[in-house]
């Protein structure tokens, strides 16, 4: 490490540790951040990277190690540590909607004269907060009604208004498009020139080595090692963060050989989906790509009825017999199956184990007249946690308690145990760590080995190349344009989601 | 497998932090602790208490513990759904008690239960498709069905006493007990054992507490929500119609103010017991437990000379630790 006194050094966490029930979710981590330096944290979900973070913007108190600003140790709680200047910007987005964007930059610092508001000089330092990162937007609107781009870039401009001297960022990026997080990268870089220092969060690792200077990676909690970024290579992060050579291979495509249609959506209108129409054939993926916004997930939960749909016919064929789908109930009933966008929301009954949350879509198979088979539950649930991969296989657990990679394998055994005839996945991978990212890759693309009709939609390019035999690419709620393999490159996927072509107008 | 995750063996580690330990016992007091509280506070009453242990003491216990127990261990399906409570328990005991002995003196005591069980159906399909299907507050709708029920009872009845005969099966059945145990408290325990399997052992009782815990997680799994609401309101009203039944039965008499009180009575019961107001967790057993912990403190109490105003602030404050700890373990739990 370097030799500089502390007093020169931003931020200073030192022998962090922290355990979670029986986990040690932070194994003695330090850490240092000078002014001007973007330090990025990288390592598979569960690694530790939240925790660490959360230590050090005072929300948890860590079982042993200390944190120091600019060599003042900083005591432990949130007020503490933003006093101490520093600001946390959430992976989950913590914004109250039904305010607007000027009171939720300043919310819990409302500037105040007498004990009431005062919304000129409120107005007056938002406007200021988004001039600093660039960022246009009406002061006035509701965050319920922004874009989670604009969200995102709102939360920042509040850590920002705070004139912290450590930023802190949990993945900002996680839902943003391509050019979003470019102009992100271009924001973090200018405020380091300005003196921040920044820690930065991510799993994407070419955005880690276009903005960061040194990198931390951790592992199972542990630190596994800090360098400047210039002497690693995107394979060497990788190798460290995964523990063993990734291997390559996974990467190969299936040979598809699609056979009849099995679900076929017709003229489908919707909130932000203009009449689309799209077949998906058994054994054959199809991906939706497009931008954030775009209506991918309003489409699939139109054609599945997750959301209800204005017009448009939905039918499922299977073995020769063809059924309509009117709701999300027969939508099930009838084999489908659906990997929702929010898994924590959406996906997961958190507080609920994992043999429960299996349970959820297939009670009736597991149950006779009603009544629970508790041995033909927990058999049917190990075995499914068993073929997904989770680890460790305890199906009495909480599923909360697992990563986010696991938990989503949960989702996953959810559906695979129903063998569903046509199956949704919104975001599979989305948040998830490189080994879980490959294994489920793997459970999708054996699904359609299987003969099931899959409906991917992806942000992440790479994946969405990489799974579908298909690609359909929407904006502003159509298709504008379908992809076979052969053609399809994340050039042309983002030409026609963002629509270069006719932006001439 | 391809990763060698070191992760499990972390957990197995023995050595706890200081919080999660904290969290494992506050969660197991706010889910447990109704067990040991009741055996403490029995044997207490056993040894202190003058009158606690005689036969006649233990009959009125249980008479008094009967009713509210009833409306209490179905109320709990609603609130472990994640919405509360029914507040309409009160119109829906009044009503049950009405009709059982107005309309048996008219026509038969096997109209009168079929008729009772129909209006029981409309208050949980009411109660149901307004919180289940409009997403309405089910506090604001059972307070708003309260209200409907009440004023048609009132109206109906123009608010009289309705006698039974002094003799019959109302009056039997009111009366009867095996040992110092009577009849409702009877009902009380096959009442608690029945829900108790309905809400542990079937599919239905399991999409309950997951909708408690997570809603649209709940319909994603295929599951018709709506139904899964207005069956915790059904399971509620034929619980408070049986405890309607059960209390006219005791006096022989029936009328529209009968059950005043008992929502929260029975709310109080079910929050003491353990069950979660957050919804998702708790259990109708401990409700049961929940119930004789209050009817045995009230009972002490009455034993003690201790006036029905301070009996009040001993459940409000019963109350309040009870909720607190819950709301407590959750906190730690969630840190």
């Amino acid at each position: 490490m370097t030799t500089t006194s502390s007093a020169d050094i931003a931020i200073a966490a030192t022998g962090i540790s922290k355990r979670f029930g029986g986990a040690l979710a932070v194994d003695d981590v330090s850490l240092r951040i000078a002014p001007g330096e973007i330090h990025s944290i990288v390592g598979e979900n569960g690694a530790g990277k939240s925790t660490l973070m959360r230590v050090m913007a005072g929300i948890i108190e860590s079982d042993s190690g200390s944190v120091e600003v600019f060599g003042t140790p900083v005591d432990p709680g949130t007020r503490a540590a933003i006093d101490a200047g520093i600001a946390l910007v959430h992976q989950e987005l913590s914004l109250v909607p039904e305010m607007t964007v000027a009171e939720n930059i300043l919310l819990g610092a409302f500037p105040t004269r007498f004990g009431f508001t005062r919304y000129k000089d409120l107005k007056e330092i938002a406007a200021n907060a988004l001039a600093e990162i660039g960022v246009s937007v009406d002061l006035d609107e509701r965050v319920s009604r922004l874009s989670v781009a604009l969200r995102q870039f709102v939360e920042i401009a509040r850590a920002v208004a705070r004139q912290p001297k450590v930023l802190i960022l949990d993945e900002p990026t996680a839902t943003l498009t391509p050019a979003e997080t470019d102009y992100l990268l271009r924001m973090l870089s200018r405020l380091a020139e300005g003196g921040m220092a920044i820690a930065y969060i991510s799993h994407r690792i070419p955005e880690v080595f276009e903005i960061s200077s040194n990198v931390t990676i951790l592992r199972d909690g542990r630190q596994v090692l800090t360098a400047p970024i210039a002497d690693l290579t995107p394979q060497e992060v990788i190798d460290n963060m995964v523990g063993r050579e990734l291997k390559e291979d996974l990467q190969t495509h299936r040979d598809a050989t699609p056979g009849e249609v099995v679900l076929r959506a017709t003229d489908i209108e919707a909130p932000r989906v203009n009449s689309v129409t799209l077949e998906v054939r058994a054994g054959e993926i199809v991906g939706l790509g497009g931008l954030v916004g775009a209506g991918r997930s309003e489409l699939v939960r139109a054609i599945i009825g997750a959301d209800n749909r204005t017009a448009g016919r939905v039918t499922l064929t299977r073995n020769g017999r063809s059924v309509t789908l009117s709701s999300y109930t027969s939508a099930v009933r009838n084999g489908v199956g659906y990997v929702p966008e929010e898994r924590r929301t959406d996906g997961l009954a958190l507080i609920m184990t994992v043999s429960d949350n299996i349970r959820l879509p297939n009670r009736q198979q597991l149950s006779r007249f009603g009544i629970k088979a508790p041995r033909k539950i927990a058999e049917f649930a190990q075995e499914l946690a068993d073929k997904v991969g989770l680890r460790p296989p305890e199906i009495e657990r909480e599923a909360g308690q697992y990563s986010g990679g696991n938990q989503q394998k949960v989702v996953l055994a959810k559906w695979l145990g129903r063998r569903p005839d046509f199956m949704v996945l919104d975001e599979p991978t989305r948040g998830v760590d490189v080994g879980a990212k490959a294994e489920i890759h793997r459970l999708v693309k054996e699904m359609a080995d299987n003969g099931t009709a899959v409906l991917v939609v992806s942000s992440d390019l790479p994946e969405l190349l990489e799974l579908s035999d298909v690609i359909h690419v929407m904006r502003d709620g159509r298709i504008t344009g379908s992809l076979t393999r052969e053609d399809a490159t994340e050039q042309s996927v983002m030409t026609l989601a963002a629509g270069e072509a006719e932006a001439v107008a | 497998m391809m990763a060698q995750q070191t992760a499990p063996s972390a957990a197995e580690a023995t050595t706890q932090s200081e919080s999660s330990r904290l969290a494992g016992i506050l969660t197991w007091m706010s889910q447990n602790g109704i067990f040991i509280f009741t055996a403490i506070l029995i044997l207490f009453a056993l040894i202190f208490v003058d009158g606690f242990g005689s036969l006649m003491n233990i009959t009125d216990v249980f008479h008094r513990a009967a009713p509210i127990g009833i409306v209490a261990v179905g109320m709990t399906f609603v609130v472990i759904s994640g919405n509360y409570l029914d507040l309409s328990v009160v119109a829906q005991v009044a009503t049950a008690g009405v009709i059982l002995i107005a309309v048996s003196n008219s026509y038969g005591l096997f109209p009168a239960i079929l008729a009772a069980l129909a209006a029981a159906m409309l208050f949980a399909l009411v109660n149901g498709t307004a919180v289940g299907i409009f997403k309405a507050n089910a506090v604001i709708v059972t307070l708003a069905t309260t209200f409907i029920g009440l004023g048609l009872l009132r109206f109906f009845s123009g608010g009289s006493i309705f006698f039974g005969p002094p003799d019959g099966p109302i009056r039997t059945f009111g009366l009867g007990k095996i040992g110092p145990i009577p009849y409702s408290a009877i009902v009380l325990i096959i009442m608690t054992i029945v829900l108790g399997l309905l809400l542990n052992r079937t599919n239905f009782g399991f999409l309950v507490r997951s909708f408690g815990v997570n809603e649209s997680a709940t319909r994603l799994g295929g599951t018709n929500t709506a139904l899964v609401i207005i069956g915790a309101f059904l399971v509620t009203a034929v619980a408070a119609m049986i405890a309607g039944f059960v209390l006219a039965a005791f006096s022989n008499t029936a009328v529209s103010n009968d059950g005043v009180g008992y929502e929260f009575r029975a709310l109080a019961a079910i929050i003491v017991g353990g069950t979660s107001v957050f919804g998702g967790r708790g259990s109708v057993y401990r409700t049961f437990l929940g119930v004789i912990f209050v009817s045995v403190l009230t009972n002490i109490l009455v034993l003690s000379g201790i006036s029905f105003g301070y009996q009040q602030v001993a459940l409000g404050v019963l109350i309040v630790l009870a909720v607190s700890l819950d709301a407590l373990a959750r906190k730690v739990a969630q840190r």
